[in-house]
């Protein structure tokens, strides 16, 4: 009884998370352009136009790599720096943790605005790695409250059993330490891709002249309206980032099915 | 540690001090900044009740989405950790999906739902519930859901990925000793997962008190966060002396809130060494 | 790479197991990481320069979306098939960005030619000494442009122009007419956005200090160009504060807002109306008496190659790019209708002039609104948020 009650509640969330969703991706295939609902018609042209539109497909592009430079480098430089945070005790760690969160605390626009004054006193130009390095600090706070809390989490007896079974810390690191942390890992990464794809206000500061991010992309359409390509764009990504996986774990299972 | 370290300061702590020196500065006109060492940024802050009522405002809203956010994501994760569905992956995949739609697009298809003619008034109307659609928009309640529904799932990965490194004999155990299924989960699971629920609440609680565009395009006139003073000073009316003592302020009053999580934090940890 | 990290890691880890930190050693480290990035930096600049030789880049910034669009394939295309310059354009949120992003990074590289508003930005950019002189001798097409919209330019520089006009546009008021009738509008004017009847259903553009202040000008009985009493538009401000259920930040938000018939009455961007309407949405558009007009202008930064520039202006200016432009974003082009053909569409679009002439339109004067912006820009920035 209990348990079918969570699933409810679970469900209720999920659907919750998903309504706005479902409204963008319904648009997708309306066929007015500032439509709402009922919708008027049914209609594919925002796809067709969406894949003829250079800018929005460079500015996808863009966004992706940059989205997973950011979530390799942050999850990176997140896991050294929780393993020291937790497992090594040393004067002043709350201190530590606060400067390593320090980069959600100030808010982004001066954040941004700093970083440039510090570029022209460096005398360097705004570049794309500007941008990776920026929203790997953005995100690097996410990474390091996660990857914290499951090591916490995790018994450092494991750890001490492996050295003293002879495995040098790399080893003990890599075979044990790292598997048991690989949810928070996952995690991480996938904060840290999701940061850096929905980042604006620092975005637009950084982005070295005439690159463009998704974001930005659309933040320059909200003056006149923004068009309903973003609402297909949205479309297309959920259906790839779904359907891929599930696909691919669908053909893995009909070739083992098929060795057999 | 060394790499977080140094990027964070050359990237963070070096240009913050370059804006902490710009505010002693003086804004002669937008954009127009004189050199100076002036306390008159700061003594406007500290006597000027326009700042300190929007310092109340954030904090207190802060407080009310953080709660929410805690209440309404520890069951999903909880869930997720302990469903026997073959694809967990895939609910967590889920989880992020609607961070594909980009933030500001999701933002502003609250309309769409909640609007006089969105959805829920629809079908409210429709059923013959309310004879009015009911106004959601636009009010402090819709800025409360976007922002729930845009840091939700920060709070639910960081309570599974917790849960998820709880024994899994550990409650059956505790069922054996003779704890109900609810002390079971108040005694073992849920000290167990306080580590993830802890640094959910304080992402949310630290990206809701930095947010300035949710309130703009959910709230009405007098829903405004203190990130919005700071966009005012800075892009408004193009004055970094004001932004930057502003922004200042609030780094060192959201540093006190992680300063306190990591000493609670550490205690949690010193109890499970012992317990 | 993951290995020497995690080395480095080790070594620290056990400077931190003895509870201190070699400090010198992460001085030196920091200084290494900094030389790095200078060598990075000098290199990446010296690449750039290199990158300039092969022909000339011009960055634009401006509205994206439909504006961007139609100006990327009328001119931009065009231009570099003809000259082998690329133009590298892309769209900003607002011009103070902009400023700001010069401003912290002490130089122009990177932004040559901006979409302008208004003739106060003129006067900002050019006031902070970024106002370049343009050739009109290179660009032969400006003969078309109005006499009437460059004269407030002309005011500005006598000398020369920074910038050329480009699209004029009005903020007007906006009405639903199943709640509003075309009769009341026109009776009330400003006065609509104050009607109590109507609390709740209101809206206001939140973006704009001179927008709110000029509507309270109007409101308040004053000549908007010489506010004597800024109490009094204050005063109207909070009347209309009081009564409204959101001030809106972007076109989006307005067009969503009218479609929806959350509010019935605001102010509004005319070209923004024009796209309701060819939707077929019932909304009414006014302009009232002494209503603002303003216009838009390609601004030249001090500093850009320029007679490149003057080349892209001519193809900008061309006839079918402006009224492309003009089409697509809805608000009517710089150029003189008597001596340009003007497609139905832009003949249709609510601000625009036939004659050509501008007179019954009023813009915002730079010389009395600017010199109040700092003072009267904070007021309603707080007013807005109710204090």
């Amino acid at each position: 009884m209990g348990w079918n009650l969570i699933r409810l509640y679970a469900v209720a969330v999920y659907i919750f998370m998903f309504a706005p969703v479902a409204v963008v991706l319904l648009l997708a295939f309306n066929s007015s352009q500032f439509g709402g609902f009922p919708i008027e018609g049914f209609s594919l042209q925002w796809f067709e136009k969406l894949y003829e539109n250079e800018a929005i497909v460079r500015a996808f592009k863009t966004s992706f790599v940059l989205g997973i430079g950011t979530a390799i480098l942050a999850t990176t430089i997140g896991i050294l720096a929780s393993l020291a945070l937790v497992r090594y005790r040393f004067p002043g760690k709350a201190w530590i943790t606060t400067f390593l969160i320090s980069p959600v605390l100030v808010p982004e626009t001066v954040l941004a605005v700093g970083l440039l004054l510090f570029l022209r006193w460096l005398s360097m130009p705004r570049s794309f790695a500007l941008l990776l390095i920026g929203h790997t600090i953005i995100a690097l706070p996410f990474v390091v409250l996660v990857v914290q809390a499951r090591l916490v989490g995790i018994r450092k007896d494991y750890e001490e059993a492996a050295l003293s079974l002879g495995a040098n810390p790399l080893q003990t690191f890599f075979q044990i330490t790292l598997p048991l942390l690989m949810p928070a890992v996952f995690a991480g990464a996938l904060f840290a891709f999701t940061i850096s794809f929905d980042n604006i206000t620092a975005t637009i500061f950084w982005r070295p002249a005439g690159s463009e991010t998704v974001p930005t992309q659309i933040f320059g359409m909200l003056r006149n309206s923004v068009s309903p390509e973003i609402n297909a764009l949205g479309f297309v990504m959920i259906v790839i980032t779904v359907g891929v996986p599930l696909m691919a774990g669908g053909l893995a299972r009909y070739f083992t099915r098929k060795q057999r | 540690m060394s790499p977080a370290l140094v990027t964070i300061t050359l990237l963070v702590v070096v240009p913050m001090s370059l804006i902490l020196i710009y505010s002693f500065y003086i804004n002669i006109d937008l954009g127009v900044d004189r050199p100076a060492f002036s306390f008159e940024n700061w003594s406007e802050l500290f006597t000027d009740n326009y700042y300190h009522v929007a310092i109340w405002k954030t904090f207190r809203l802060s407080v009310i989405v953080t709660v929410l956010a805690a209440l309404l994501g520890y069951i999903p994760a909880y869930f997720i950790a302990n469903t026997t569905y073959k694809h967990k992956w895939l609910l967590l995949l889920l989880l992020i999906l609607p961070f594909w739609v980009s933030f500001i697009i999701r933002t502003l298809s609250w309309i769409h739902i909640m609007g006089n003619q969105g959805a829920i008034n629809g079908v409210l109307l429709w059923l013959g519930v309310i004879d009015e659609p009911l106004q959601m928009m636009f009010n402090e309640f819709a800025v409360i859901v976007g922002f729930i529904h845009v840091f939700l799932p920060y709070m639910i990965l960081n309570v599974y990925v917790s849960l998820e490194g709880v024994d899994r004999n550990l409650v059956p155990a505790a069922r054996t000793l003779g704890c109900s299924p609810w002390q079971a989960f108040r005694e073992v699971t849920l000290p167990l997962s306080l580590p993830g629920l802890a640094a959910g609440s304080l992402l949310v609680f630290v990206l809701t008190a930095g947010s300035y565009v949710t309130p703009l395009i959910l709230g009405g006139p007098n829903d405004f966060l203190y990130g919005n003073l700071i966009y005012d000073a800075i892009l408004s009316e193009l004055n970094w002396p004001m932004g930057a003592t502003l922004s200042f302020t609030l780094l060192v009053l959201l540093g006190l809130v992680v300063v306190l999580y990591s000493r609670i934090m550490g205690m949690n940890q010193l109890y499970k060494a012992f317990g | 790479m993951k290995i020497s990290s995690t080395k480095r890691y080790e070594t620290l880890r056990e400077r931190m197991g003895n509870g201190d930190m070699d400090r010198r050693s992460f001085m030196a480290l920091l200084g290494y990481a900094g030389i790095a990035a200078g060598v990075a930096g000098g290199s990446m600049t010296a690449l750039s320069r290199h990158a300039m030789a092969a022909g000339t880049d011009i960055y634009f910034e401006g509205w994206g979306g439909v504006v961007s669009e139609a100006l990327r394939k009328h001119a931009f295309d065009p231009y570099t098939a003809k000259s082998g310059n690329k133009v590298i354009d892309s769209a900003f949120g607002g011009e103070s960005e902009v400023l700001t992003k010069i401003k912290a990074a002490g130089s122009i590289d990177g932004h040559n030619m901006l979409h302008s508003s208004g003739v106060s930005w003129y006067q900002r950019w050019v006031d902070n000494g970024y106002g370049s002189e343009l050739n009109e001798a290179n660009i032969p097409n400006m003969v078309n442009v109005m006499d009437a919209i460059i004269k407030p330019f002309r005011a500005i520089t006598p000398n020369s122009l920074s910038a050329v006009p480009y699209d004029y546009g009005t903020t007007g008021i906006a009405y639903n007419t199943k709640y509003v009738s075309k009769e009341e509008a026109e009776a009330l004017g400003a006065n609509l956005l104050l009607k109590k009847e109507l609390k709740g259903k209101i809206g206001g553009w939140g973006g704009d200090w001179a927008n709110r202040a000029w509507y309270g000008a109007l409101q308040s009985d004053q000549d908007p160009n010489n506010i004597k009493d800024w109490d009094a538009v204050w005063e109207k401000a909070r009347e209309h504060r009081g009564l409204i259920v959101k001030y809106w930040e972007s076109g989006a938000e307005l067009m969503d807002l009218l479609a929806k018939e959350e509010i019935y009455v605001t102010e509004a961007w005319s070209g923004r109306v024009a796209a309701l309407q060819a939707q077929g949405h019932p909304i009414g558009y006014l302009d009232p008496k002494n209503g603002l007009a303003w216009m838009e202008s390609m601004f030249v930064l001090k500093g850009s190659p320029m007679a490149d520039a003057e080349e892209l202006l001519n193809f900008m200016l061309a006839p079918e790019t402006a009224l492309a432009v003009a089409e697509g974003q809805k608000y009517p082009s710089s150029l003189d209708p008597n001596k340009i053909a003007m497609s139905d569409v832009i003949k249709g679009l609510p601000a625009f002039d036939p004659t050509g002439k501008l007179e019954g339109l009023v813009f915002r004067d730079p010389t009395t609104w600017n010199p109040v912006e700092k003072a009267q820009k904070k007021q309603w920035n707080r007013l807005k948020k109710g204090a």
